[in-house]
């Protein structure tokens, strides 16, 4: 092996590192260590001259090792391996020693220098075992796979498929549509949320470049970037989707009824039904729990009036396999149930209702044909909304929802527009008018009359004190700018439910092997650079399942969504992992506890000349270590982790 | 150029369209007026809700779109005429005379250390100073420094030339002239960022007059590791160190005299501020004085949470009415109606921070004139369908992200900006 020659550089990180660590000192330690040939420190290793300094070090010097003592390698690892990439040098042979987060920052005085120092010669010995590794890279598949058709995966489908690529498209629901195809008007336009909505559903359920699969779960996802290979389970319909034409005349003769999902238990729907009327796809389900055919084993009334003989009680769900090179994951948000803050009543006073299902009492479609009406068919004369329900909350969410304020100023504004005298109250902590257009849509609501009042409400009781109150609501809430608490009487009560990650996130996060956050949302890659990229490469997260985001927002992320799997798929090809894993045949005794082990599927035990061994598909590995700790022959190492650079480094940090 | 994009503006939003784009496989050519790219992100400290460094994270970034094969950067230049339509747009682009031969120099700095003559420096919010010739701040990309000529002796007196003297690698060139470059592009994207409002008006603030009342970007200047005090908070009266201070929000936001829009960031970048002078000396008292705490995103209200219980700030909901100065220790007075229990009192504090608006950038109306756009009212873009287009523009082919769009933070604009690379990928590839 040629000589070992190796440059080292101590960056200051302005004040983050140079700060606390005595650099020049480091630097002036690295020298006399053996193999170093030049140790520097400089003001930002990172800037372009301290990239320049590495390349024309490597030609001036003939350095073979380059170690850099700076910030994560999470940071700037990339940036130092194409330095040496640049000069020629093989990017696995560049070391990077953290002397910020892991030093710096959480130390100080001469104990952070000693410490750099300890680090830098870790990183030194360990360099010299590196060896260069070679960079594979294998074809991207241009299919993508969009799991959750609401607004923020019919965008990303649309805008992936405008640009002819294919996308297969997966929805629980009978229809793709999402929450937004439950709201009425949208803020702070008071567009018509249909009428944007509707042409895009359409839009996707005509696209040549998009495969729709609805009323369908994802049930298994192997593989990595560029080449994830995915089971669909397509749920029975009992209704044939070649057949049906949509006609509808199965759903007007089906004699069994029961709480319409869509218009959240405000209104009814038959057992074969359309969940609502622009549905995409125009083919109904049958609700086998409430089907008297598949309760009893008689009705079959759709059957008989079905002209096209599309109904097919034999229906099974069927499994389809797709092999997809990205997946993006647009899941959306649950509201959150507020049964349990029992105080505010919800399931116990028929005229407490939720944000969404007030959304179907405005809606012309709606259970009520649009008119805002108490569970007693009259018009209400006073409504309170009630934000940051289990919002803000210690017992529930600390989190904000974020879209509450907005959508609570159009509730009023739709409420003051069919009932110009109502009293309506709107109780809150914070107006949190921040987007583009919310601050005047608050302004303008101010102007129509709504009384605002700041304070979170305590209680929502039917125990009157005065005659005033007697046969109403009252709202207990502490008016925190008069100060005091008031007793407001109303007619209904509208909670604004929080937005909750759906409830069964952690079970789509370990499908897809990506991670949550602190209040279950999906996790991205990085909160303020990397907001659509999970830690799973090829996987992005758009939408509601990231955190509580309004349209604008959603429809934004699906989009940034899609240009990172634009990205992907013009790219062509992605780079392996180079630190995988391989097998000393020698040592070897074929034992398959690798094979067991390995979630990635990348080890196999085969017949080689007679003997078995353990191979390992390079493509599959994703350098995890734990075949190698398993192996009972110690015949498995991990390249550019090996035993002897892991031993060098524990060397030092035990020493010193 | 074929399939080509441009990109107007160099900043956070800029940045990620272009390396976007260009991963998309187009040809990006992103122009940035100033010197350098990174645009505001590069003069904040640290970043909320994550106290992450800003520059830690923005200049991976920077490196990224410098380095990318299929971007031209064009800093130091201005987009003078667009004339054509969607799919073939054809751009005047004056690239300005650095008075520095890009080719040549080598980015060593000698001329920055030799130049004897002084400005204050924009990236420094005027709080510090900078060289006639100079970059603006150390991760500069790219890397070559600018003369100024409004302060360079050689072009005020005809003499000095010390950083010609200096230059081995004779990059300095006083006859440079600026460039007229001319670019086709099938789409433009604006992401001219935003400027801040200056609080002079607000008279009764004492903006410019008390000097221990200062902006948030001076704030965010002082604070910085690598800012005119080397992170010290020292205040700008006397230098002390201060362990008192109050922040003032809605600063030509929400205010029928100014801008009645809402600044999306100031609640947060408040807390950050206050919890940051709480890092450098623990035990500072930090009191902020808002309308609505508006923390929307991500963990933003649990960063609010974590401000109150562990870094000594207060939040009083009230606007101040007034800021005295106390003559004797230069320590502003802040009076203001506490709404919560209708008292008028008032705090002494040792400095007083402006959480300032953000504003369209003030050559909004030239940039909207030359893309024959239309802006609204305030005079940021608009966007004529919000929420199924939400970084389209009135004209065809050109969109536009970030706070030139309408004031928001970081990760919206990171994602504004992808979007609007993906829709102007749907444009290059034919759609609408």
């Amino acid at each position: 092996m040629a000589e070992v020659r190796i440059g080292v550089y101590v960056c200051h990180c302005g004040t983050n590192i140079a700060g606390t660590v005595d650099v020049e000192e480091v630097a002036r330690y690295a020298k006399q260590l053996p193999s170093v040939v030049i140790a520097r420190d400089y003001m930002f290793m990172c800037s372009d001259p301290g990239q320049a300094l590495i390349k024309s070090d490597i030609k001036e010097f003939s350095l073979n090792r380059v170690v850099v003592a700076s910030c994560s390698p999470r940071m700037h690892e990339p940036t130092f391996q194409r330095a040496c990439q640049d000069a020629g040098l093989n990017p696995y042979l560049y070391e990077q020693a953290n002397i910020r987060e892991q030093c710096s920052w959480v130390h100080e005085g001469d104990e952070a220098t000693q410490k750099a120092k300890a680090l830098v010669e870790a990183a030194i010995r360990r360099v010299s075992h590196h060896e260069p590794l070679e960079i594979k890279e294998i074809p991207v598949n241009p299919n993508t796979l969009i799991i959750g058709g609401g607004i923020a995966g019919i965008q990303a489908a649309l805008d992936i498929a405008d640009s002819e690529h294919r996308v297969y498209l997966v929805e629980r629901e009978p229809s793709i549509g999402g929450h937004m195809s439950q709201f009425d008007k949208t803020f702070p336009t008071l567009d018509c949320a249909a009428c944007i909505l509707t042409p895009k559903m359409t839009a996707v359920g005509q696209h040549p470049y998009i495969d729709l699969f609805t009323y369908s779960e994802v049930e298994e996802v192997s593989g990595y970037i560029g080449d994830f290979k995915v089971k669909i389970r397509k749920k029975a319909r009992y209704v044939d989707e070649e057949r049906c034409t949509g006609c509808g005349v199965c759903q007007e003769k089906c004699p069994w009824k029961t709480d319409s999902e869509f218009d959240i238990g405000l209104g009814k729907r038959k057992a074969i039904y359309f969940p609502f009327p622009q549905a995409v796809p125009m083919v109904p389900v049958i609700d086998r729990e409430h089907c008297a055919y598949f309760l009893k084993g008689t009705c079959r009334a759709c059957e008989r009036f079905c002209e096209a003989k599309a109904i097919n009680f034999e229906q099974t769900d069927q499994i389809l396999e797709l092999e997809v090179g990205a997946i993006i994951v647009a899941t959306g948000y649950d509201l959150m149930d507020p049964t349990p803050i029992t105080q505010y009543g919800y399931g116990r006073f028929d005229n407490v209702i939720t944000s969404l299902q007030f959304e179907r009492v405005v809606d012309c479609v709606g259970p009520t044909g649009g008119k805002i009406l108490l569970k007693d068919g009259t018009q209400p004369k006073s409504i309170a909304i009630i934000h940051c329900v289990g919002s803000r909350d210690q017992n529930y969410h600390t989190y904000c929802s974020r879209v509450c304020c907005e959508y609570a100023l159009k509730f009023s504004h739709l409420i003051k527009e069919e009932i110009p005298d109502a009293d309506v109250y709107q109780m809150y902590i914070d107006m949190r008018c921040f987007g583009k257009g919310y601050e005047e849509f608050y302004d303008r609501l101010s102007h129509e009359g709504v009384n605002f009042i700041r304070g979170k409400v305590a209680k929502v009781t039917d125990e009157a004190v005065t005659d005033e109150e007697r046969g109403r609501l009252v709202v207990i809430v502490e008016d925190t700018l008069l100060p005091g608490v008031i007793r407001v009487p109303v007619d209904m009560v509208i909670l604004c439910a929080a937005i909750e990650p759906r409830s069964d996130a952690e079970e789509v996060a370990k499908l897809l092997k990506i991670n949550r956050s602190i209040e279950g949302f999906f996790m991205e890659r990085h909160p303020k650079l990397e907001p659509v990229s999970t830690p799973t490469e090829g996987i992005f997260i758009v939408g509601c399942c990231q955190g509580p985001k309004d349209i604008p927002d959603s429809v934004a992320q699906a989009l940034g969504g899609a240009s990172k799997v634009l990205s992907l798929i013009s790219r062509g090809k992605v780079s392996l992992l180079a630190a995988t894993a391989k097998v000393d045949e020698m040592r070897c005794h074929g034992c398959g506890r690798c094979e067991e082990i390995c979630e990635f599927h990348a080890p196999k035990v085969i017949n080689k000349n007679g003997v078995m061994v353990s191979e390992i598909n390079e493509a599959l590995c994703q350098g995890c270590g734990l075949c190698a700790v398993t192996c009972p022959a110690e015949a498995i190492s991990i390249r550019h982790f090996t035993q002897e650079e892991i031993k060098s480094m524990v060397d030092v940090l035990t020493e010193s | 150029m074929n399939n080509s994009v441009l990109i107007i503006g160099g900043g956070i939003a800029g940045i990620q369209a272009a390396i976007d784009s260009a991963n998309m496989g187009f040809q990006v050519c992103l122009v940035e007026k100033s010197p350098s790219i990174g645009g505001r992100m590069a003069q904040l400290d640290k970043t909320f809700p994550t106290n992450d460094c800003a520059m830690c994270i923005l200049a991976p970034k920077m490196i990224e779109a410098g380095q990318h094969a299929n971007i031209k950067l064009l800093t130091y230049s201005e987009v003078l005429s667009v004339e054509g339509e969607v799919g073939k747009f054809k751009a005047k682009i004056k690239k300005k005379a650095r008075s520095v031969d890009e080719e040549k120099c080598t980015g060593c700095g000698i001329c920055i250390e030799k130049c004897p003559w002084k400005a204050d420096s924009e990236f420094d919010a005027g709080m510090g100073k900078r060289k006639a010739i100079y970059v603006p701040f150390p991760q500069a990309i790219p890397n070559v420094p600018v003369i100024d000529r409004e302060h360079c002796a050689y072009f005020l007196k005809g003499k000095c030339r010390a950083c010609e003297r200096f230059c081995e690698a004779g990059a300095i060139n006083y006859d440079q002239e600026d460039e007229i470059i001319e670019v086709e592009a099938k789409a433009i994207i604006l992401a001219t960022g935003f400027d801040l409002y200056d609080p002079t008006p607000l008279r009764e603030y004492g903006y410019g007059r008390i000097q221990n009342v200062i902006t948030a970007m001076e704030y965010e200047r002082l604070s910085s590791a690598s800012g005119p005090t080397a992170g010290e908070l020292k205040r700008p009266s006397d230098g002390k160190i201060v362990s008192d201070i109050a922040f003032i929000q809605c600063v030509g936001s929400r205010d029928v005299r100014s801008n009645r829009y809402c600044s999306s960031v100031c609640c947060m970048y408040g807390t950050k501020e206050a919890i940051l002078a709480y890092e450098h000396r623990p035990g500072t008292k930090s009191t902020i004085f808002y309308i609505d705490l508006r923390a929307v995103g991500k963990r933003f209200q649990e960063y609010i949470q974590r401000a109150e219980d562990e870094y000594n700030i207060t939040y009083i909901r009230g606007r101040p009415g007034n800021i005295e100065l106390n003559r004797r220790n230069q320590n502003p007075t802040i009076w203001y109606e506490d709404t919560t229990t209708g008292e008028t009192k008032s705090l002494e504090v040792e400095l007083a921070i402006l959480c300032q608006a953000l504003i369209p950038p003030r050559d909004i109306q030239k940039t909207a004139s030359i893309l024959s756009i239309e802006l609204d009212e305030y005079g940021f873009v608009k966007t004529p369908d919000g929420l199924s287009h939400p970084v389209d523009t009135t004209r065809a082919g050109i969109l536009a992200c970030g706070c030139v769009h309408s004031p928001k933070d970081i990760p919206d604009s990171v994602v504004q900006a992808s979007a609007a690379a993906a829709r102007a990928a749907e444009i290059l590839s034919g759609g609408t």
